[in-house]
């Protein structure tokens, strides 16, 4: 039979000992999820590669038989979402998330310019949106400028928004920020390579700003045309 | 972490704490089944019945009394009509032919424990008990209670075990498992020596109790409260016989619960304010550094979850509702359903440390329930419990916090 003072240590290191498990079990689950965005960063990165040499193999691009690989506008939203969340979990000034954002910023950057590079040589229209935000406190409205861009992501699908952290330290982001000249009063859209826009636009004004959406088919008409 | 994260990081440790605290109290001991053995000496007792409009339950609380398997002289009965307005004094006259059983009327005091002491004044015997006019003893109840004052003579007051009378709805489920929850607790804080309410369905003291500390007050309404901390002060042994089962009516609507809960809770903190010497105070063992402690940290927790989840729960909602008039994202898109990836699943810190403090409750339950007598709790009454007793839970705090604060008396309402 414990003593007074030994049952208040043993339910104390039991209790503690719950605690550390708890923690373990949920850093393991987290690493789990770093490893899994890792890995679909490193699947999107050898697709993106593929592609590039397809285009360097074939010289001239071959329009029809990258119709039949689209590029890669649903993983990367997908990678987005996890992203996102891990970022959530763990917090912005983690180590592996920012390691995990340069590589996710370095991947749109390459699908961007790769897309460009179809584009023109498929006489494409595409519509894109570079989106430029903050979440070190100095964006109130980026938040919500977010929530736009996915509701008009998910209502177009051909729509291609590139969200990119403006504070991130890797030089290619900075190069394209100093490229489109993109000041730091956040959030930032470039619409189709136009100069840079600048504050919080609901779905209404957004639609106004990117006229090439009505040349998209939505989501409804796909579904229906599938129909 | 945000300071409300690291507040519900500090219930979930210090809740946990006194639950596995509780439980090696209790595994360090083995809780002696029922057995046949009979008393040496079966001293005289007197069942005090208060009753306040309980012509529903009256008479089957009376006759569970009188089907105690106790020598019939030396068991008497006196129901106290304690100024009911309905039918509980023509209920209580049907008995009025039994030689064992007394019965008065009496003006209402507005509290309990008015009826009690004058129900005392009347009685002589060594033991004397109370059962409240809604519940029901088992037959053996009162013999397992001897049993536990002959096994220590220093005892001197005995508890039973509590248990919801046939549980229907989903409110009574949930309070049928907290009740089961009750047993194991009951038990726990004898071990420790550590009782803090001698409650109201059958508790049973040595006469003595009231020459050596006085007779029941009306402190805030409950009474029993109060007398398990005046003993505790005088240093009178309270135990509790977990073999005597008791069944007992509750509440079967929301409001009559929170009512009842707003009592007690009201009761806890302002006997716990008149009493606030014990707290913390090593010279009542266990009881003033675990057992009160530990009902305080409930009632603060309890708040904090509460408020917490609610300034949760409307910040997210007036963040949303916000977004969507600024953003004009139409409603039903902005809405989706939770992913089923793993990925996504809230498998965090809090999630295993709430899964932690569920898996000793349900232990805390199997073992309840073993000494309950095998009371049957289904998933709907485990659910319901779970589901809404932490809901619940903070409202009647809340209230009695509001209503201690504005001295308001809730009345003997239940």
């Amino acid at each position: 039979m414990q003593s007074g003072w030994q049952r208040y240590l043993l339910a104390f290191v039991i209790t503690a000992t719950i605690f550390s498990i708890a923690f373990f079990i949920a850093a393991r689950i987290d690493q789990n999820r770093v490893a899994d965005v890792r890995a679909m960063q490193d699947a999107i990165a050898i697709d993106l590669l593929s592609t590039e040499t397809q285009f360097e193999l074939l010289g001239n691009l071959d329009c029809e038989l990258l119709g039949e690989h689209p590029v890669l506008s649903e993983e990367l939203t997908s990678l987005a979402e996890r992203l996102s969340y891990t970022e959530n979990n763990l917090g912005s000034d983690n180590e592996q998330v920012t390691q995990l954002k340069k590589q996710y910023s370095l991947l749109q950057i390459k699908d961007y310019l790769l897309m460009q590079e179809i584009s023109r040589k498929c006489g494409e229209k595409p519509v894109f949106v570079l989106y430029f935000y903050s979440n070190e406190g100095d964006c109130d409205d980026c938040t919500r400028a977010g929530e736009v861009l996915t509701y008009l992501r998910q209502e177009y699908p051909g729509l291609r928004v590139y969200s990119f952290d403006y504070h991130l330290d890797l030089g290619a982001l900075q190069t394209l920020i100093a490229l489109r000249k993109v000041t730091g009063s956040l959030p930032a859209f470039i619409i189709n390579n136009r100069a840079p826009i600048y504050g919080f636009k609901n779905v209404e004004e957004m639609q106004e700003l990117i006229p090439e959406l009505a040349t998209l088919a939505t989501s409804t008409s796909a579904v229906e045309e599938e129909e | 972490m945000d300071i409300g994260v690291l507040g519900v990081y500090i219930c979930l440790f210090l809740g946990l704490y006194f639950e596995v605290f509780l439980l090696i109290s209790f595994l360090e001991h083995k809780a002696p089944q029922k057995t046949a053995l009979r008393p040496r000496y079966y001293p005289t007792v007197t069942i005090l019945v208060p009753c306040w409009n309980k012509e529903k339950t009256l008479a089957a609380t009376v006759r569970s009394l009188l089907a105690l398997t106790y020598p019939k002289k030396k068991l008497s009965i006196v129901i106290i009509d304690d100024g009911s307005t309905d039918g509980t004094l023509a209920t209580a006259q049907q008995f009025k032919n039994y030689p064992q059983i007394k019965i008065f009327s009496k003006k209402n005091e507005g509290s309990k424990y008015s009826a009690l002491n004058f129900g005392l004044a009347h009685t002589e015997s060594e033991l004397v008990g109370c059962l409240d006019a809604d519940s029901f003893v088992e037959k053996d109840a009162l013999i397992e209670m001897v049993k536990a004052f002959e096994i220590d003579p220093t005892t001197m007051a005995v508890t039973p075990a509590m248990l919801v009378h046939r549980p229907r709805n989903v409110l009574e489920l949930m309070q049928a498992v907290e009740y089961t929850i009750g047993v194991f607790f009951k038990k726990a804080f004898d071990y420790l020596g550590a009782i803090w309410v001698i409650p109201g369905p059958f508790s049973i003291y040595r006469r003595e109790v009231f020459v050596r500390v006085g007779d029941f007050r009306r402190a805030h309404h409950t009474e029993d409260m109060e007398m398990a901390f005046r003993m505790h002060e005088h240093k009178l042994k309270i135990v509790n016989a977990h073999t005597a089962l008791v069944h007992t009516t509750v509440p079967r609507s929301i409001g009559a619960l929170i009512r009842q809960r707003t009592r007690w809770s009201q009761g806890f903190l302002g006997n716990s304010l008149d009493y606030s010497h014990l707290f913390f105070n090593p010279r009542f063992g266990n009881l003033g550094l675990f057992a009160l402690p530990a009902g305080l940290f409930v009632f603060i927790a309890g708040i904090y979850g509460g408020l917490y989840l609610l300034y949760t729960l409307l910040s997210s909602l007036v963040r949303t509702a916000l977004d969507l008039y600024t953003t004009q994202v139409p409603v039903g898109l902005s809405l989706s359903l939770p992913s089923l990836d793993w990925f996504f699943l809230p498998l965090n810190t809090l999630t295993f440390l709430s899964l932690s403090v569920i898996a000793i409750t349900l232990v805390v339950i199997y073992y309840g329930k073993r000494m309950g007598g095998g009371v049957k709790l289904g998933t709907v009454a485990l659910v319901s419990y779970f589901m809404m007793f932490s809901l619940l839970g903070p409202v009647w705090l809340m209230r009695a916090v509001w209503d201690t604060a504005l001295a308001r008396d809730t009345g003997w309402l239940t």
